[in-house]
C-alpha cells in the first residue's frame, strides 16, 4: 500500500488540509480498477468509517497481498475541515464540493479542490462516492444512479443493495462528482449511507459488506462473499413521498428498512407545546420504508417518509 | 397596497412561517395592464434588495395616482433565513437559488420555491435583486443569461445599473429564479449590488431610480417625473478578467471599490499576521473597471478577491 497525496490547502489559522488517498496496486494490471471517494462533507460519519474501515481491510484481513488483484484506490475523507467543526460544507464560504466538478484550477478553493481530487480519479474502471442524503432526512443503504445516459445499471447490482434509485437527472446534478465522473469514462455509482452521526455497526457492515461484494464480483480483490439481494430498481414513479400536515414532535413509529402494509400506522406528530397527537400518519401503500426525517421536530407538510411502493 | 401570504407553513413549536407579498394596483384594470414583481432576499444574508423594495413602496405609496400596472413585491423569500442570518434555508441547508423550479410534492424549499414562482407566473418582468454576499461587494450590475438576452437585455439598459453581464447558458443555473421565469415567459433580470448583510443606501437609491424608469417606460407608472437612467459598460464589448488569492492569509485592500484602474495596478496583499510578512501582491491584470473587490478578509488559496471589466485584447 501508497499512501499518496492527493491534495494540499493552506490555512490562515489552522493546520493544512492534506488529503491523502491509500493506493493498493493490484496483481495484475490488465484487471479493472476501482477508486473510491468517502466523506467530501462533514456530518458524513458513515461514509467516513467505511471507507476508512475498507483501508483497514485491504491492509489486514486479505491473507496474501497477491488478492489484491486490481488498483484500488481509497480516499477516506476530502473535508477534514468540516468533519473537524462539524459543519457540512466548506467552513469558510459553505460551498458543496460535490456541486464544484469537474472543477477548476483557476478558480474558488472548493472548485481547485475538486480539480485536484477529480485529476488524481481518472483511469479507473469503476468509481464508487459514499455519499448521505441532502436534506433532513436519513434512509436505509442505496445505490444513486443517475439517468445520464452513462449509467451502468447491471454492475450496480454487483454491490448487493436492496435498492437502486434510478434518478431522473437534475440541473444541479451536473457538477456532482458522479456526473463527471461517468462523463469522463468511469463507471461511477454514489451509495447513499444513512445519515446518522452515531455508527451503527448492522448498517455499517451492510454498507461496507456491499463495496466487499462489488469488488469482489467484479474480481477486483479475490475474497469469498455471501451474496447481498437481488437489487430492485427503483424510479422516481415508485416512491410513494408521506408528508405531515402538522408541523410538530415528530415520532416515527416504524424504522427505515420495514415493510408496511397500507393503511398501517408508520408515525405521528405530537403537538409541541400541548403533548397531544396532532397527526397519524398512515401509509397510502404496501411497500418498503426507504427514508424517512430524522429530526425530531417536524415543519409543516415536510416530508416525512419515502415509502417504495410494492404490489 | 394589498399585504397577502403567498406560502405559509407550521413552524414545529408556536410559529408561523410565511412568505409574504405586497402589491399596488392601479384603481382600473384594462386587458393590457401590465405587471412586474420584485423579488428579494432568496439568500438569507443578502438585504440590499429589501432597502430597495422599502424605497420603491415608500415612492409608491406616497405616489398612488401614478401607479397604472401592478407592481408586486416580495421582500423577503427566505424570510426565515433573513432573520436568523442564514443564507440558506435554516436547518436544511438549502440553496434556494439552486431548487427552482420545485414542486408541491419536494421538500419544504422546493415548495416554498415552487409557490413564489407559481406566484409570480404571468408578470410580465420580474426583477431578482442580489447582493452578493457577505464576502464581495458589487457594483450595482445586472446578469444576463445569454439565451434570453435578446428579450432582457433592452430592459436591463434602462435600469440605471453600471454594468450588464452576459452570461453563457450553464446548465446548472437552470435551477435558479431567473431560469425558470424566463423559460414560463416572463422578462426576469437579475441584480447584483452590494455587499452581504448590509445596506448600501447609494445603491439602492441608484436602483430605485433604474426601477422607476423601467417602470415608466413600461407603462406600469404614469408621471412626469423624470428618473436617471446611466449608460452601463456591457461586458459584451470587454472581457471580465477574474483574481483569486494565490494562498492563504488576510486580504488587504490597496484599492478603493468601484476605481477605474490600469493594467499593474496594485489591488491589495495577502498578509500573515504572524509574521509579519506578506505573502503575495494581487496586481491587476488588466486595465479598466474593478466592479468586484473582496470585503471579507480571510482567504483561503482560491479565494476570489476582484473582478475587473477590461478591453477584450487584454486576455487573462
Amino acid at each position: 500500500m501508497k499512501t499518496i497525496e492527493i491534495l494540499r490547502i493552506d490555512s490562515l489559522n489552522r493546520s493544512p488540509l492534506i488529503v491523502e488517498g491509500y493506493l493498493f496496486e493490484g496483481s495484475d494490471p490488465t484487471a479493472p480498477s476501482v477508486a473510491i471517494v468517502g466523506a467530501m462533507e462533514g456530518e458524513t460519519i458513515l461514509p467516513l468509517y467505511t471507507a476508512s474501515k475498507l483501508v483497514d481491510f485491504l491492509r489486514h484481513s486479505l491473507d496474501d497481498e497477491s488478492k489484491i488483484v486490481g488498483n484500488i484506490l481509497v480516499i477516506p475523507s476530502v473535508n477534514h475541515y468540516a468533519l473537524n467543526i462539524n459543519q457540512r460544507f466548506w467552513p469558510l464560504d459553505k460551498t458543496d464540493i460535490n456541486t464544484m466538478f469537474p472543477g477548476y484550477g483557476e478558480g474558488e478553493t472548493t472548485q481547485r479542490i475538486a480539480k485536484k481530487l477529480f485529476d488524481a480519479l481518472q483511469g479507473y474502471t469503476h468509481g464508487i462516492i459514499l455519499e448521505t442524503r441532502e436534506g433532513i432526512s436519513t434512509c436505509i443503504p442505496y445505490i444513486k444512479l443517475f439517468e445520464s445516459g452513462y449509467e451502468d445499471l447491471k454492475s450496480a447490482k454487483k454491490f448487493g443493495y436492496r435498492l437502486i434509485h434510478h434518478k431522473s437527472l437534475r440541473p444541479t446534478d451536473t457538477v456532482s462528482l458522479q456526473y463527471n465522473w461517468q462523463l469522463w469514462g468511469t463507471k461511477a455509482y454514489s451509495i447513499i449511507c444513512p445519515s446518522d452521526t452515531n455508527i451503527d455497526l448492522n448498517t455499517s457492515n451492510e454498507v461496507f459488506d456491499g463495496i466487499v461484494n462489488f469488488l469482489s464480483k467484479n474480481k477486483i480483490i479475490q475474497y469469498k462473499v455471501l451474496s447481498g439481494y437481488e437489487s430492485t430498481i427503483v424510479k422516481n414513479r415508485d416512491i410513494e413521498i408521506i408528508k405531515t400536515s402538522k408541523s410538530g414532535i415528530f415520532i416515527p413509529t416504524k424504522k427505515i428498512g420495514t415493510t408496511i402494509k397500507k393503511d398501517e400506522m408508520i408515525g405521528k406528530v405530537i403537538h409541541a407545546l400541548e403533548g397531544k397527537v396532532t397527526h397519524r400518519i398512515f401509509s397510502p401503500c404496501d411497500g418498503l420504508i426507504a427514508c424517512a426525517y430524522k429530526n425530531g421536530l417536524i415543519f409543516e407538510n415536510a416530508v416525512a417518509f419515502r415509502v417504495i411502493k410494492s404490489g | 397596497m394589498q399585504i397577502t401570504e403567498i406560502f405559509s407553513s407550521q413552524l414545529p413549536v408556536g410559529e408561523k412561517l410565511t412568505i409574504k407579498k405586497g402589491r399596488f394596483e392601479p384603481k382600473e384594470r384594462k386587458p393590457d395592464t401590465k405587471r412586474i414583481s420584485i423579488v428579494s432576499g432568496t439568500h438569507g444574508d443578502e438585504l440590499e434588495g429589501q432597502y430597495v423594495i422599502y424605497l420603491l413602496s415608500k415612492w409608491l405609496n406616497e405616489n398612488p395616482d401614478t401607479i397604472s400596472g401592478i407592481v408586486d413585491l416580495y421582500p423577503a423569500v427566505n424570510a426565515l433565513g433573513i432573520d436568523t442570518i442564514t443564507r440558506g434555508f435554516p436547518i436544511y441547508e438549502v440553496d434556494l437559488n439552486r431548487a427552482f423550479p420545485g414542486s408541491k410534492h419536494d421538500y419544504l424549499p422546493g415548495q416554498l420555491v415552487h409557490a413564489l414562482a407559481e406566484d409570480v407566473k404571468g408578470s410580465d418582468i420580474a426583477i431578482d435583486i442580489h447582493s452578493s454576499n457577505i464576502f464581495l461587494k458589487e457594483i450595482p450590475q445586472i446578469r444576463i443569461n445569454k439565451e434570453f438576452s435578446p428579450s432582457t437585455l433592452p430592459l436591463a439598459k434602462k435600469l440605471n445599473c453600471d454594468f450588464i453581464w452576459i452570461h453563457d447558458a450553464v446548465t446548472v443555473l437552470e435551477a435558479t429564479f431567473s431560469h425558470t421565469m424566463n423559460e414560463m415567459g416572463t422578462k426576469t433580470l437579475v441584480v447584483e449590488m452590494g455587499v452581504g448583510m448590509t445596506l448600501t443606501q447609494v445603491y439602492g437609491k441608484q436602483l430605485l431610480s433604474g426601477i422607476l424608469n423601467l417602470m415608466k417606460s413600461e407603462g406600469i407608472i404614469s408621471t412626469d417625473e423624470e428618473f436617471e437612467q446611466r449608460e452601463p459598460f456591457s461586458s459584451e464589448v470587454g472581457d471580465v478578467f477574474y483574481i483569486n488569492s494565490p494562498s492563504a492569509g488576510l486580504f488587504v485592500q490597496s484599492i478603493t471599490h468601484c476605481a477605474i484602474i490600469k493594467k499593474g495596478d496594485v489591488i491589495g496583499t495577502i498578509v500573515d499576521p504572524l509574521s509579519g510578512k506578506i505573502h503575495d501582491t494581487l496586481y491587476a491584470p488588466s486595465g479598466g473597471i474593478l466592479f468586484t473587490l473582496r470585503e471579507f478578509p480571510v482567504v483561503y488559496e482560491g479565494s476570489l478577491i476582484a473582478r475587473i471589466f477590461g478591453e477584450s485584447h487584454e486576455n487573462n
